[in-house]
């Protein structure tokens, strides 16, 4: 029980991040981005392109050699690339759509055919092959009462940061109180001064880049598979369900819960020999939350309807 | 005919609406006036089932219909119109008619599949009632185009069309004049007066305090949830605290 | 225009295709039957209703999984024979009667819910629908599917079909199949078209203009809501079984959330609330689709499996991009009746 617990604190962490980017994106666009899946996997799957050794020729259509540079610059170009792509998507798709103002639920669309777009992308220039990064293997310690490897638990530790650094920057800064006052306006007014184009595009940029750390810890934690976003795609919306959809703070807690009710309900009694089916109840509640409680357990009611 | 027994509904922090008891005789004419962000829309939305109350009771013709569905409200005989009209726009104007004339056991899907001559038989009394209605709102030859080809006015009509061909024993109106050139207003209004002497219980929100004082029995005003006036046009109209009310909130 | 677009994509089939176009052309049609099958009971859902249903491959699902496990057959790892049950045609009534009856039971929760939310929530209990079929191999047969059930369908092939496949050198048992679908096909869109001109079809369309001011008139519109969900969801779960048969097995990874992308991408081909659209949309998907591979192998030299699918579905998000983008109304469909500018909130 105690080890499948800490598996779903990290499970929780990458969901975490991940509902936090996707929240962000909701609130002050309104996009259910169904695409979400695939910057996460673009974050992981540019690490490996960038830091695999140059011997190992598994990458990229079998043809092009990876870079071989060092780890941790290789996530910060990746987690780079992430922002543009999606700065680029709201500049050259988005945008245009917005403005000729095509409906939410055709733009939802788009987003499948954009998610189904560039993950067969994926799978033509990474292979559907299960990829890791070039890390050492390292032995399990213990860590209060958790089993995990030290790298591991440098990545609980790097989420937890990062998601106390959301939060100062939501609540402190000029830019993150404008996302803020666009995500509870419930319309695109230009507030504090700042035009409102350019807070949308902020907020692709910082969703997409922390999507890309999502992935990223993912991979270090997991491995990098091309359809790896898509995999927890439903479990970052049933996150972000569950702590009320659009609040940042319960995005975070909404999808460390779900991260650790998966793992944990492995080790349940009804579920012996049952562990494929663990993403099913995570799947339930979330579909039970929007029945009886649509503004999540930390959303007010008055931002549905 | 409707009561109103301690209705209170509040949003976030605000109170939205706060009456304690308001009855609607038979037959009257009635119209709820008062400044932006009064209530009064709430209010209708709490009487007709769109809205849930946080306390209190109505009451339709001794029967409690507090929290009740919209459909089922309607369905006794109580219906409503919107601020902002919603006639479906691209269904025809017949049709539009047709709908609110037809009922559960018209539409039903084993009937339609069967095509069923009762529901013919049915189908060709809606549709006679219908063209009596719409002649007399002046839109029976706009029968077979779009409902969103309308003018605005004409979209008025046909929802005042849509909630009258059933005979409904009350009908609220939210803003029946809202965006209507000043011609077709007097028109409507007539058309409002007609429908009252037919023996149709009217409560109606209004902005046109004009139209209002012309044609009501009845006026109520609302500020900031709560009853502060109730009476005759005239005993309204001189009413200090209705004065301050739109004066101080400094709206019309 | 339409028949014209349908009938030059099968053309085309001719050319590119030197050796056997006949039996890749009732491949393709087959595949096309069946899909646009499912991609009409979609369209009761989002283009008659406005209902935005992205779990259609459960219905699907549920439709082929009764139906066949009501027939003689085989399940699991140890293919373990069940050699008792019903004929064909009761198994398949009742497994339309069960997808329909899985379309209220989804529906009943998901239709309070707003649009965005109603495609999240149908989308999960489709996952969860297809975890719990993985996941009970007692009964499902679990990862490993059933087998052996296609002869109760195939007992029924009529003499004319077997002569004619022999002659032309095609597969009698999928011929079999394709027939049926586009017979159902037939049946279902003369019964669909006496439904949208019915009362029904008046309050349904009522339902998707303006859901308030339906109920303002008295009426229920979330029993409105329900028909059409069981209703869509019943044709759907007849398209199921006909693509159970076509593949003469059933793997619960047919029935992935891509699967309902397809039918969607097809849905929008034809145009969104088009009676017939989903039929042509479904057989110029259907060529484009099959195509493709061609296109695999000029950019890959022996292109793969995955090469292959890889590219297969590029296509297919680039075009419910496309479509969605600048023909919303669909390929085929005319822009009057542009159906999906259904207001956001």
């Amino acid at each position: 029980m105690i080890e499948q617990f800490g598996n779903g604190l990290l499970l929780g962490i990458i969901i975490s991040v991940a509902s936090v980017a996707l929240s962000l994106l909701y609130g002050v666009t309104r996009i259910v981005n169904f695409a979400h899946g695939e910057i996460i996997a673009l974050g992981a799957i540019m690490t490996l392109f960038f830091s695999n050794p140059i011997d190992s020729k598994i990458l990229f259509l079998d043809r092009f050699a990876p870079l071989g540079m060092n780890f941790s610059i290789s996530i910060l170009i990746a987690i780079l690339i992430c922002g543009i792509f999606g700065g680029l998507l709201e500049i050259f798709l988005f945008r245009p759509l917005r403005k000729s103002e095509v409906g939410n639920i055709a733009v939802l669309v788009v987003t499948i055919g954009l998610s189904i777009f560039f993950r067969h992308l994926y799978l033509l220039f990474a292979t559907g092959r299960v990829q890791n990064f070039p890390l050492e293997l390292e032995r399990r310690q213990t860590y209060l009462f958790f089993d995990m490897t030290p790298r591991n638990f440098q990545v609980l530790i790097a989420g937890l940061i990062v998601m106390i650094f959301i939060g100062l920057f939501l609540s402190y800064t000029k830019i993150g109180k404008a996302m803020r006052a666009v995500r509870d306006s419930n319309e695109l007014a230009n507030v504090s001064g700042i035009n409102s184009d350019n807070i949308i595009l902020f907020t692709w940029i910082a969703s997409s880049m922390l999507a890309g750390l999502a992935g990223i810890f993912q991979a270090i934690i997991n491995d990098v598979r091309y359809n790896m976003g898509f995999l927890i795609l439903l479990l970052i919306f049933a996150g972000t369900v569950l702590g009320g959809i659009g609040t940042s703070f319960g995005a975070m807690v909404g999808g460390l819960l779900i991260g650790i009710f998966v793992q944990v309900s492995v080790a349940l009694p009804f579920m012996e020999g049952h562990t494929e089916a663990k993403n099913a109840v995570a799947l339930a509640i979330m579909i039970l939350i929007l029945l009886f409680r649509p503004q999540g357990i930390f959303g007010q009611k008055e931002r549905i309807s | 005919m409707l009561k109103v027994h301690n209705l209170r509904k509040r949003f976030g922090g605000v109170k939205a609406v706060d009456i304690d008891d308001i009855s609607f005789e038979q037959n009257q004419l009635t119209s709820i006036i008062g400044p932006n962000g009064a209530g009064k829309t709430t209010f209708f939305d709490l009487i007709s089932g769109f809205t849930e109350g946080d306390e209190g009771k109505v009451f339709l013709n001794e029967k409690n219909i507090t929290n009740s569905q919209p459909f089922s409200i309607a369905r006794q005989g109580m219906v409503r119109t919107f601020q902002l009209t919603k006639v479906f726009d691209r269904m025809t104007v017949i049709e539009n008619m047709m709908f609110s004339g037809s009922n559960t056991k018209n539409d039903s899907l084993f009937r339609s599949l069967m095509k069923l001559s009762t529901q013919k038989n049915n189908e060709n009394l809606i549709r006679e009632k219908a063209f009596e209605i719409m002649k007399d709102l002046n839109i029976d030859h706009m029968a077979d185009s779009y409902a969103r080809e309308l003018s605005g006015g004409q979209k008025k009509l046909l929802e005042l069309g849509r909630s009258i061909i059933n005979d409904p024993k009350i009908l609220l109106l939210d803003e029946p004049l809202a965006g209507v050139n000043p011609k077709l207003a007097e028109e409507i209004l007539s058309i409002i007066q007609k429908l009252s002497d037919q023996g149709i219980t009217i409560i109606m929100v209004e902005h046109n305090i004009e139209a209002v004082m012309k044609i009501s029995e009845r006026v109520i005003v609302l500020a900031e949830g709560s009853v502060i006036a109730d009476g005759n046009p005239e005993k309204v109209r001189k009413d200090p605290k209705v004065i301050e009310a739109y004066l101080g909130s400094g709206n019309e | 225009m339409t028949i014209f677009l349908t009938a030059g994509s099968i053309y085309l089939v001719f050319i590119l295709n030197e050796e056997g176009p006949l039996r890749i052309l009732f491949n393709l049609l087959t595949f096309a039957g069946i899909y646009g099958l499912a991609a009409i009971g979609l369209n009761v859902h989002f283009g008659l209703t406005g209902l935005l249903n992205f779990g259609h491959a459960s219905f699907m699902g549920v439709g082929a999984y009764v139906t066949l496990l009501l027939i003689p057959h085989a399940a699991g790892r140890e293919g373990e024979i069940t050699d008792t049950g019903l004929t064909f045609f009761p198994a398949l009534v009742i497994g339309i009667i069960a997808a329909a009856l899985f379309g209220l039971l989804l529906g009943l929760p998901a239709i309070r819910l707003r649009g965005d939310y109603l495609a999240i929530v149908t989308i999960a209990a489709a996952e969860i629908f297809r975890l719990l079929v993985r996941d009970l191999e007692s009964v499902t047969g679990g990862v490993y599917g059933i087998i052996n059930f296609s002869e109760s369908l195939q007992i029924y092939k009529p003499e004319f079909l077997i002569n004619f496949s022999e002659r032309f050198e095609l597969n009698s048992s999928q011929m079999w199949v394709g027939l049926l679908s586009w017979i159902s096909i037939f049946i279902v869109l003369i019964l669909l078209r006496r439904l949208i001109n019915s009362p029904w079809g008046r309050a349904l369309r009522a339902v998707r203009e303006d859901e308030d001011a339906v109920r303002a008139l008295g009426k229920n519109a979330i029993w409105l809501k329900l028909q059409s969900f069981m209703l869509g969801a019943g044709i759907a779960g007849l398209a199921g079984v006909f693509l159970a048969f076509n593949y003469g097995s059933l793997q619960t990874t047919t029935f992935v959330p891509l699967l309902t992308f397809y039918i969607w991408a097809i849905m929008i081909l034809g145009g969104v609330g088009s009676l017939t659209g989903p039929i042509f949309g479904s057989i110029i998907f259907w060529v484009i689709i099959s195509e493709t591979d061609r296109l695999a192998q000029l950019i890959f030299e022996n292109a793969n499996g995955q090469q292959l699918a890889g590219v297969r579905f590029i296509l297919v998000g680039l075009l419910i991009m496309l479509l969605m983008i600048f023909r919303p109304s669909g390929l085929l469909g005319k822009k009057e009746e542009l159906l999906l500018d259904v207001k956001s909130s």
